[in-house]
C-alpha cells in the first residue's frame, strides 16, 4: 500500500501565514478526514498537494522517497486526483465524453471509435458500482451527485500510473441524502481497491460514519490525528474550535404566552400535496425529511416563489403570493443556494443586504444613502460579519461570511417570520455558532422561524418542534427536546398515512 | 495594483488620446469652439448611449435603437407634411419610441426571447416601418417647419469669441439633461438599484422581492424613448428626415457603453462611464477628421481602439482573479 507522509509544511501569502506546520499521514486503503474551521489551512494544504502552490518549507514523502510537487502535472503523475465542490463538467456532452475530457479518445483509422469510448466509460462506471448511469446520458441531465460519480468513475479509466489518492473537498455540499449515500458506496469501493481518500468536510455525521482516521488543523498547524473509533464529536469540535459541543447550541428558553403567527391550511404546490401547519411567535420549527419530501418547496411556496394553492394567513391576514409581497408583510428568506439564489457575487455586499428593504430606505423613490449605510453597518455588526467594508464584493468573502450577509439582510426590520433553507451549509463551526445564536436571538424577540435542514443534530439542537415531511405530506410533529438523531431519522422514513 | 491598472489604464488611454490631438492639432483642437462643436456632434449618440446603459446594467441590450431613431425622425417629418403642429408631431414620434421600447420589453421579459434575437427582429420591423412611412424618400425643405430646425441651430449664449457670439448648443444642453436624468434614475432611485440587482443576480433579486419581470419590461421603454428623442434631434440638426439616418447610432452606442465599462471599478455599466466612452469615440472622430485621415481608415482605427481597451480590461481582470 502506498503511503504519503507530509510534515512541517508551511506556506505564507505576504504577511499572512496560511500554514505553519501542517502534517498528514495518508495510507492506501483508508478514508482520512481532514477537518478544521475556515481559515485553518485545509484549502492551502490541498492546493499544495495539487501542485497549485509551492510550499515554503516542509517535506512530502511518497513511500519514503521525497516528492516534489509544484505543478498539477506532477501531482497527477504521483497518482493524486482532486474532486472539488464545483465540478467542471460540459453539460452539453454525454457522460462518456465528459469522462474522456482530459485523455485521448479511443480511435480507429484516425476517427473517434464511439463504441469503444462508450465501452470504456461503461466499464469504469461499473467498476465504481454505478450501474444506474448510462454513458450516453447528457451530463447536463444528471444531478450534481451523479455528475460527481461520473467524475470519480473517469479516474478509473485505465491510466498510468493508476491513481491511488482521491482528495474530495466538501463533496456532499450540493448533494441530496440519496446522492450522498451513492457517493459513500463509491468511496467504500475505492477504499476496497486500495485507494486512499482524503475527505474534507464540515459535516460531522459524515465524517463519523466514513472516516477511518481524522486529522484536525487549526490556524495552519496540525492539532491531532485521531482514529475514529477512539474519538467522538465532542473531542473533534473541541480540537477544531477550543469550544465544547454542548456550547454550540444556545439554550432553548421555555415557551411563553405565544400568539399565532402563521396558519397554513391545505397548502398545495410543486412537491407538496396537502399540508396544514401552525406556528406561534418565538417558535423555531424545524423541518426534516428526506430529499424529495417537499422541504424546500414549502419555503419557496410561502415566499410566493412557487405557484401555490391553499389558505395561508400571517397574523390573520392573507399572505401575499409574490416574493415582493412576502418581504413586505414581514417574511424574510434565506434560500438554499447561496450563490445562485442569494447574493449578487460581483457586487458590493451592502447592495445584497439592502435589496429587499429599498422601499424603506428611500423617500419618493429616491434612495437615502445615509439610512442605507447606517442599516448595513448596524446589521453587519449584529451578525459579526468579517469584511473589509460594505463595498467589498460578496464573492471575496468566505462561505460563512456570505451566509452572514444573507442573515444581515434577513434580520433588517425585525422579520415576523424567518424562513431558512439549510442555513449552515458549507459554513465552518465558528460561523455556525454565530448563526445559531442569531436564530435564537431572533426567536427570543418574537420572530417565528422555520428551519429546513438535512443536518439532523442541528435540527434537534436548534428547534422547538420538528415537523417531518414525507412525499409532500406532513407525517408527524415531534418536540425536539430529548429527541435522538436515530429516532428522528427513523421518523423521516415513516410512510405518510 | 492590477485593479488600478485596469481601471485607470483606460482612463489614461483616454487622456492620452486627447493629449495626442492637442499636440498634433495645436491651432484648432483644444479650442472652445471645437469642443462645443464636439459636444453638439455627440449629443445624439450621448442620448442613445446613456439610455442604452439602462438596459445594459441588467445585462440586456437593445439593437433596435438605430432603426427607432430613423423611424421617429420620419414619423415627425411625415406628420409635419400633414400640417400637424410641431408639439403634436414630436409627441407622436416620442410615443412611437415609447411603445416600440415597451414592445421590446414585452418580447424580452414576458415572452422570454433573448434580447439579441428580439431586438434584431424589431430592428428590422422599425426599419421597414420607417421606409413605409416615408415611402423610401428623404423629407426635407419646406416640409420641415423652420421652428423645428431652428432648435438645433440655437443655443444659450455663454460669451463671445473673436466678436462672434459663443453659443452652448441646445442639442448639447438637451443631451446633458437626459444624462443627468438617467444618472439620477440609475444611481439614486430604488428603481435604478433594482435594475443593478437584476444584472447582479436575477434569481436572487426575484427571491429578494424585486419584481424582475415588470422592471425588465419597463427599462426597455428608456431605450425606445431615448432613441426616438435622438432621432428627432438628428432630424432637427439636418432639417430633414430619411429612413436610414439614425441607423449608425446603434453600434457606436453599444461600443461607448462597453468602452465605459472598462473604467468602472466593478466592470459594470455606469452612466458617467458611458459618457466618457462617448467622448473618447467623439474626440477620435473629430481629431482624425481634422487630421484628414481617410474615413475608412478612421473606422479601422476606432474599432482597434475599442478592442485594445476591452482587451486591456479583460487582461487586468484575469490578473486580478489569478492573484
Amino acid at each position: 500500500m502506498p503511503q504519503l507522509l507530509i510534515s512541517g509544511l508551511s506556506k505564507s501569502y505576504g504577511p499572512s501565514r496560511a500554514l505553519t506546520s501542517a502534517a498528514l499521514d495518508l495510507r492506501g486503503g483508508e478514508v482520512h478526514a481532514l477537518m478544521g474551521e475556515n481559515g485553518a489551512g485545509k484549502s492551502t494544504l490541498i492546493r499544495n498537494l495539487a501542485g497549485l502552490e509551492q510550499p515554503d518549507a516542509g517535506t512530502i514523502l511518497l513511500d519514503g522517497r521525497p516528492l516534489t510537487l509544484g505543478t498539477p502535472k506532477r501531482a497527477e503523475a504521483a497518482g493524486f486526483r482532486f474532486l472539488h465542490q464545483e465540478l467542471h463538467v460540459v453539460p452539453a456532452l454525454d457522460v462518456a465524453e465528459n469522462m474522456h475530457l482530459s485523455r485521448p479518445y479511443p480511435r480507429r483509422i484516425g476517427l473517434v471509435h464511439w463504441s469503444a469510448l462508450h465501452r470504456a466509460a461503461t466499464r469504469a462506471l461499473h467498476d465504481l458500482g454505478v450501474d444506474h448511469i448510462d454513458s450516453r446520458t447528457m451530463m447536463g441531465d444528471l444531478g450534481p451527485g451523479d455528475q460527481m460519480l461520473v467524475r470519480i468513475a473517469a479516474t478509473l479509466l485505465p491510466a498510468d500510473p493508476t491513481p491511488w489518492l482521491y482528495v474530495m473537498d466538501e463533496p456532499t455540499a450540493a448533494l441530496t441524502g440519496a446522492e450522498s449515500a451513492r457517493l459513500f458506496d463509491a468511496i467504500a469501493r475505492l477504499k476496497g481497491q486500495g485507494a486512499a481518500i482524503l475527505y474534507v468536510s464540515h459535516r460531522m455525521d459524515e465524517v463519523m460514519t466514513l472516516a477511518d482516521r481524522i486529522t484536525i488543523l487549526r490556524d495552519g498547524a496540525h492539532v491531532a490525528t485521531h482514529s475514529r473509533r477512539e474519538t467522538d464529536r465532542d473531542r473533534l469540535i473541541h480540537d477544531m474550535t477550543g469550544r465544547a459541543l454542548s456550547d454550540l447550541f444556545p439554550p432553548r428558553p421555555a415557551p411563553s404566552g405565544a400568539a399565532s403567527v402563521l396558519r397554513i391550511r391545505n397548502l398545495r404546490t410543486e412537491g407538496i400535496e396537502s399540508l396544514d401547519l401552525d406556528l406561534s411567535t418565538g417558535e423555531v420549527l424545524g423541518i426534516a425529511g428526506l430529499s424529495g419530501s417537499g422541504r424546500g418547496a414549502l419555503l419557496r411556496a410561502l415566499m410566493g416563489a412557487l405557484p401555490r394553492q391553499g389558505e395561508i394567513t400571517l397574523f390573520d391576514t392573507a399572505l401575499p403570493d409574490t416574493p415582493s409581497g412576502a418581504w413586505q408583510s414581514g417574511l424574510a428568506y434565506i434560500p438554499r443556494e447561496r450563490r445562485s439564489e442569494g447574493v449578487m457575487p460581483a457586487r458590493a455586499l451592502s447592495e445584497t443586504i439592502a435589496l429587499p428593504h429599498l422601499a424603506n430606505l428611500s423617500r419618493y423613490g429616491f434612495l437615502r444613502p445615509r439610512a442605507t449605510e447606517a442599516l448595513v453597518h448596524s446589521l453587519s455588526d449584529a451578525v459579526r460579519l468579517k469584511s473589509t467594508g460594505p463595498g467589498q464584493p460578496v464573492a471575496e468573502l468566505s462561505g460563512g461570511n456570505q451566509q452572514k450577509v444573507l442573515f444581515a439582510r434577513a434580520m433588517a426590520g425585525k422579520p415576523r417570520l424567518l424562513l431558512l433553507d439549510e442555513p449552515t451549509r458549507g459554513v465552518d463551526v465558528g460561523a455556525k455558532f454565530d448563526i445559531y445564536n442569531l436564530i435564537r436571538t431572533a426567536a427570543a424577540e418574537g420572530t417565528a422561524v422555520i428551519v429546513v435542514s438535512s443536518d439532523l443534530p442541528e435540527l434537534i439542537g436548534l428547534s422547538d418542534r420538528i415537523a417531518i415531511l414525507n412525499a409532500g405530506r406532513l407525517t408527524r410533529i415531534l418536540p425536539a427536546a430529548g429527541l435522538t438523531e436515530a429516532a428522528l431519522l427513523s421518523a423521516c422514513y415513516e410512510r405518510p398515512v | 495594483m492590477s485593479a488600478l491598472a485596469r481601471r485607470y489604464g483606460s482612463l489614461f488611454g483616454m487622456v492620452a488620446i486627447i493629449l495626442f490631438f492637442w499636440i498634433a492639432l495645436p491651432e484648432t483642437f483644444m479650442t472652445a469652439r471645437n469642443w462645443i462643436n464636439i459636444t453638439q456632434q455627440l449629443s445624439m449618440l450621448t442620448v442613445v448611449a446613456v439610455t442604452m446603459t439602462v438596459v445594459m446594467v441588467m445585462g440586456d441590450f437593445d439593437l433596435s435603437v438605430g432603426a427607432m431613431a430613423s423611424l421617429s425622425g420620419v414619423v415627425a417629418a411625415v406628420l409635419f407634411t400633414q400640417d400637424w403642429p410641431i408639439p403634436a408631431a414630436l409627441g407622436a414620434a416620442l410615443s412611437v419610441g415609447l411603445l416600440g421600447g415597451l414592445f421590446n420589453g414585452v418580447l424580452v421579459s414576458l415572452i422570454g426571447i433573448l434580447p439579441f434575437v428580439a431586438t434584431l427582429a424589431t430592428l428590422t420591423i422599425f426599419s421597414g416601418a420607417a421606409f413605409l412611412a416615408s415611402d423610401g424618400k428623404t423629407i426635407f425643405g419646406r416640409d420641415i417647419p423652420q421652428a423645428f430646425s431652428d432648435f438645433a441651430r440655437g443655443g444659450l449664449p455663454i460669451g463671445s469669441l473673436a466678436d462672434k457670439p459663443l453659443l452652448l448648443p441646445s442639442l448639447t444642453i438637451l443631451a446633458a439633461l437626459v444624462t443627468l436624468a438617467i444618472w439620477i434614475i440609475l444611481e439614486h432611485t430604488t428603481y435604478g438599484r433594482r435594475l443593478y440587482a437584476i444584472g447582479g443576480n436575477s434569481e436572487a433579486a426575484r427571491l429578494a422581492g424585486v419584481r424582475t419581470r415588470a422592471l425588465r419590461l419597463s427599462a426597455f421603454a428608456f431605450t425606445g424613448l431615448g432613441a426616438a428623442l435622438a432621432g428627432l434631434m438628428y432630424a432637427s440638426r439636418v432639417a430633414s428626415a430619411n429612413p436610414v439616418q439614425g441607423d449608425g447610432l446603434m453600434l457606436t452606442a453599444i461600443a461607448a457603453v462597453f468602452l465605459g465599462m472598462t473604467i468602472t471599478r466593478d466592470g459594470q455599466p455606469h452612466v458617467l462611464a458611458t459618457v466618457a466612452g462617448v467622448i473618447t469615440l467623439g474626440v477620435m472622430d473629430n481629431g482624425l477628421t481634422q487630421l484628414q485621415v481617410d474615413s475608412y481608415v478612421r473606422q479601422v482605427l476606432v474599432g482597434a481602439i475599442i478592442l485594445a481597451a476591452v482587451s486591456f480590461s479583460a487582461f487586468g481582470r484575469r490578473a486580478l482573479r489569478g492573484r
